[in-house]
């Protein structure tokens, strides 16, 4: 199995550099990683040093931080063309739904961040677009006590749902820092705890691969592909 | 220790950690963190079932002791500790195994112990220097005079329990006693 972390933060929007993040990665076991800043300059910085890492696939993505649904929806259609990975910054009940119902999207992250989760109808929508929705384990790394727990009950009824409507989950620790990172068992241990089965985690793991490499090949339109 | 029945001997695993840190960490700090951390997810009844021990900690490899049935989910725990007495760390698990001496060899590297770090002092005269490595009656000895192991190329002085107490056989006279 080839596992991504698929929702990490470089500089400027964290406190390393890709290529540090890619080291660090390869050393906890992951295959790839796919960054996606904020607000990523043209070309990201460290591009350059990523390459040198080796041993790793470092992808750059983008992650769309959008006020209301028309700016989700025009920044996915515009970003589409330029990037391999497109995810959408979570935790707001219209953004989450404006994610799930664009299929230029790929990832919807965090969407519990708000303790808004996704509600039925983005679910169904996320189904429909195939759309995955990310379960960020930074608040459970990051928060104790009474945090933890209201974001853990977002969890379970978002969690509810990625299995009632059979949704694409991944699984990130939407690192800032090495520091922040956990190797994939200890994300299947973590997720094990919020009631995800191991072979579902370890899917989860691995979806981002697969997407990335379908998004790579060449589409002249819906279900039609250039050879 | 109090003697117990063979089939309820509790069963346990040692987990070599690694801990990534932007600063020093003390043990104590990390046994706070862990503890708190522990408690946080599990509460009190949780964590008397994983019944979770510091064995040893050098400053960035340890060894923990957990149940045996509770290795997932102690490093669960181990991963929600995000940082130890203000410092930001990563406590990394290594590997997992059934005794101290197995997850010491096959996960604690032994070539970071810093000589000065170790306690047992050996003086032969010909050599002296501190204990690295004890493994049955085979000694690595990390030399005061890094001269002596020039020759071979090595760092450590190769020897056994043998030489240590060879002397003292003969100076009270046993070993041709005989």
């Amino acid at each position: 199995m080839t596992y991504f972390e698929c929702n990490l933060h470089t500089l400027p929007d964290g406190s390393d550099s890709p290529s540090r993040m890619a080291l660090a990665a390869r050393k906890l076991g992951y295959s790839g990683i796919i960054i996606t800043n904020h607000n990523a300059p043209v070309p990201p910085f460290g591009s350059d040093g990523a390459r040198l890492a080796g041993g790793i696939e470092v992808v750059f993505g983008a992650e769309i931080v959008a006020a209301d649904q028309r700016a989700v929806h025009s920044r996915a259609a515009s970003l589409r063309n330029k990037v391999d990975f497109i995810a959408v910054h979570g935790g707001d009940e219209k953004i989450n739904r404006a994610a799930c119902e664009d299929p230029n999207v790929d990832m919807l992250a965090h969407p519990q961040r708000g303790r808004a989760g996704i509600g039925v109808a983005a679910a169904r929508a996320a189904r429909d677009n195939q759309v995955a929705i990310c379960l960020d384990l930074g608040p459970m790394i990051h928060l104790r006590g009474g945090g933890r727990v209201r974001w853990m009950e977002a969890v379970k009824r978002d969690l509810d749902l990625v299995r009632k409507f059979d949704l694409h989950l991944m699984i990130s620790t939407g690192a800032a820092s090495h520091l922040d990172l956990r190797s994939p068992r200890e994300a299947v241990a973590l997720a094990s705890l919020l009631g995800v089965e191991r072979d579902r985690a370890l899917d989860a793991l691995a979806l981002p691969g697969s997407i990335l490499d379908l998004n790579r090949r060449m589409w002249a339109s819906v279900g039609v592909e250039v050879l | 220790m109090r003697s117990w029945l063979p089939v309820l001997r509790d069963r346990r695993r040692y987990l070599a950690i690694e801990v990534e840190a932007e600063g020093r960490i003390r043990a104590a700090d990390l046994t706070r963190e862990v503890r708190s951390a522990q408690t946080s997810l599990f509460g009190d009844l949780g964590a008397a079932k994983n019944r979770l021990r510091m064995i040893s900690f050098d400053g960035r490899f340890g060894l923990l002791r957990c149940s045996h049935d509770r290795t997932e989910v102690c490093r669960a725990l181990l991963a929600t500790v995000h940082s130890v007495g203000g410092t930001r760390a990563a406590i990394r698990v290594r590997g997992i195994s059934g005794t101290i001496k197995a997850a010491t060899e096959k996960y604690i590297p032994q070539s970071t112990l810093q000589p000065d770090e170790n306690e047992r002092r050996v003086d032969l005269g010909l050599v002296s220097g501190s204990v690295v490595r004890v493994h049955g009656r085979e000694i690595d000895l990390a030399p005061d005079d890094q001269k002596i192991t020039e020759g071979s190329g090595t760092r450590y002085v190769g020897l056994t329990s043998f030489d240590l107490c060879g002397e003292d056989i003969d100076a009270d006279g046993t070993s041709d006693g005989l």
